[in-house]
């Protein structure tokens, strides 16, 4: 039996080519759907044209029929994996679904719990409607619905695109979409670009169907604040000019009215189970996230445990499925075929090369930004935590100040509480200090009636 | 289907999130914080953030972007 937790792409992919190799597989999912984020679905109560949102909509659907049809699988849907642990080759985890637990114990565990926005502190981002970009794709995808009328999409990475042509399909006015790195960086790196023509392609064609709408793509440009109006909602934000390390061009801010403003920086891997088991991470040179470190057939520092996906490292659905294949084939014993991922991994690690975050967002912050949005820590608490309180690294901040140990378990703002602190201390965070704000003793908060019930063993 | 939130009457369609369905209806600001009572709403949409957690049927802390409405539900937003 091989256990494998998260349908998205990675997961998928995973099950399908286990069972395929004739291992029975039980595929373990929080959501109430299967797709992950790349192909979330509409349920079938609200009836449009899906293909219209994604491109790649009927692939997805036919993977999920497949991995729903196949008689060796077992699909557990609205099941969350809240707790995993690793002893002797084999895997515990801990699932809650509709109030009920259970306990899996299994020597063969796939890992693809995907990746969520990166988001970037600055003054207002905790307006409501200040938001991220997947969560309006999410909104739009998975609900129907527009997250707002008049909306700013910003950040980097080539993400910004397909939600911006998305919104723009769906009547929504994109009053602006500003990416904060210059094309230069495109130049720099397109004989690894040009590896991948489809995915080339499919960037031009959303280039493409913006401009149709009157939508241009302003390069060098970031949020730097964000503004309410009397009712407490985002009413505006502010733009500038930003240099090369993200910081601001004097004179060039300018506001822009909005009600929406949609703003990431590329992806942070959940590695909350993988944190649980155990797993070997590292800090990724190419965009300082923190990842599973994998062998080429995907398996991780832990024996009888495999991960795919973003997890692993951010490069979008295609490379996530090429890597949950080889997962589910190695795990299943089988022979695996990694020449396609190398080509997309070499693609992805380009692409992240030419949408980097520089270090000077910090210079946006003022003292009373908050930094972490649970426990409403400012800047000034954190920086009085180091001049005054002598803290010197994240977990020291954590516990003199509590930012980062709020119900979001610091996956909001744990990665950039790192570089905060980094820059106010003038020490560099190690490796191991990022890490550790990866990490989290739980996989998601339950709720303390059910957690009750249960005879935690340790 | 109608559910309610803060006492009014709301209509979404089945299989919408809480968190989408207040915002079709205009309803943004989900909570207030404890320290500062800053309104806050839906930030990541994935449940990731626990920016949007609301009260459902009396049970606190629900992610509102992730729990799907049902007929007569009772939402209350972290009131102050
Ligand atoms: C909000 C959002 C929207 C996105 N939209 C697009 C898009 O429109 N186009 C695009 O090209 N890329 C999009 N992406 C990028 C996307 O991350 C990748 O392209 C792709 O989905 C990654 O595949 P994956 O299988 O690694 O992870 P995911 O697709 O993220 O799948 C991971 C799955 O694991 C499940 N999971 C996680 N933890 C647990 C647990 N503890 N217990 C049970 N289940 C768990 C999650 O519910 C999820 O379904 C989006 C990313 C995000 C965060
Ligand atoms: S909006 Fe982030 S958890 Fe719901």
């Amino acid at each position: 039996m091989i256990t494998v937790v998260g349908a998205g792409p990675a997961g998928l992919a995973a099950a399908l080519s286990a069972a395929n190799a004739g291992e029975s597989v039980e595929l373990i999912e929080s959501g109430a759907r299967l797709g992950g984020q790349y192909w979330r679905n509409l349920p079938n109560s609200i009836v449009v044209d899906q293909q219209a949102l994604n491109h790649d909509f009927q692939s997805g659907k036919v993977l999920r029929e497949k991995v729903q049809a196949h008689p060796n699988i077992t699909v557990l849907l609205n099941t969350q994996v809240w707790r995993a642990s690793h002893e002797e080759g084999i895997s515990i985890l801990h699932t809650i679904s509709g109030g009920t637990t259970r306990e899996i114990r299994t020597n063969k565990l796939i890992l693809a719990t995907g990746a969520y926005d990166r988001t970037l502190p600055f003054p207002g981002w905790d307006i409501p409607g200040v938001m991220t970009p997947g969560g309006v794709q999410a909104l739009l995808k998975g609900n129907n619905v527009k997250a707002g009328k008049k909306i700013v999409i910003a950040g980097t990475g080539p993400f910004l695109l397909p939600v911006a042509t998305g919104l723009a399909k769906y009547g929504v006015d994109v009053v602006g979409l500003f990416e904060a790195n210059r094309l230069r960086r495109w130049i720099w790196q397109l004989p690894a670009l040009l590896n991948n023509i489809s995915a080339i392609k499919e960037g031009a064609s959303y280039l493409h169907t913006l401009r149709k709408f009157k939508v241009r793509v302003q390069r060098g440009y970031a949020v730097v604040e964000a503004h309410s109006g009397s009712d407490g909602n985002l009413s505006a934000v502010t733009v500038a000019r930003v240099k090369s390390d993200f910081s601001v061009i004097e004179g060039s801010q300018r506001k822009v009215v909005c009600d929406v403003a949609a703003i990431g920086w590329g992806f942070t891997a959940d590695l909350s189970l993988a944190g649980n088991l155990g797993l070997m991470q590292q800090v990724s040179l190419l965009d300082g996230g923190t990842y599973v470190v994998v062998d080429e057939h995907q398996g991780t520092s832990q024996a009888g445990i495999f991960a795919a996906g973003e997890i692993t490292g951010i490069g979008g659905s295609k490379l996530s499925l090429a890597e949950g294949e080889i997962a589910g084939s190695a795990a299943a014993g089988s022979e695996t075929n990694t020449s396609k991922k190398r080509k997309l991994a070499k693609f992805a690690s380009a692409l992240l090369r030419t949408y980097p975050v520089g270090p000077n967002w910090q210079s946006w912050l003022k003292p009373e930004t908050t930094i972490c949005r649970c426990e409403e820590v400012t800047l000034e608490i954190i920086e009085k935590s180091v001049l005054d309180l002598g803290a010197t690294d994240s977990r020291t901040v954590k516990l003199f100040t509590r930012c980062g140990m709020g119900m979001c378990q610091g996956r909001i703002c744990g990665r950039s509480v790192n570089d905060v602190v980094a820059r106010i201390s003038g020490k560099p965070a190690s490796d191991a200090d990022r890490v550790s704000s990866a990490a989290r003793p739980i996989a998601s908060p339950i709720l303390l009636g059910e957690l009750a019930q249960i005879p935690i063993v340790d | 289907m109608i559910f309610f939130f803060e006492n009014n009457e709301i209509h979404a369609i089945a299989g919408q999130t809480v968190g989408s369905a207040l915002l079709e209806n205009n309803v943004r600001v989900l909570r207030r914080t404890r320290f500062e009572g800053a309104p806050r709403g839906m930030f990541c949409g994935i449940g990731v953030c626990f920016d949007c957690v609301v009260t459902i049927n009396g049970v606190a802390n629900q992610r509102a972007c992730l729990v799907e409405v049902e007929e007569g539900m009772r939402v209350e937003g972290f009131q102050r």
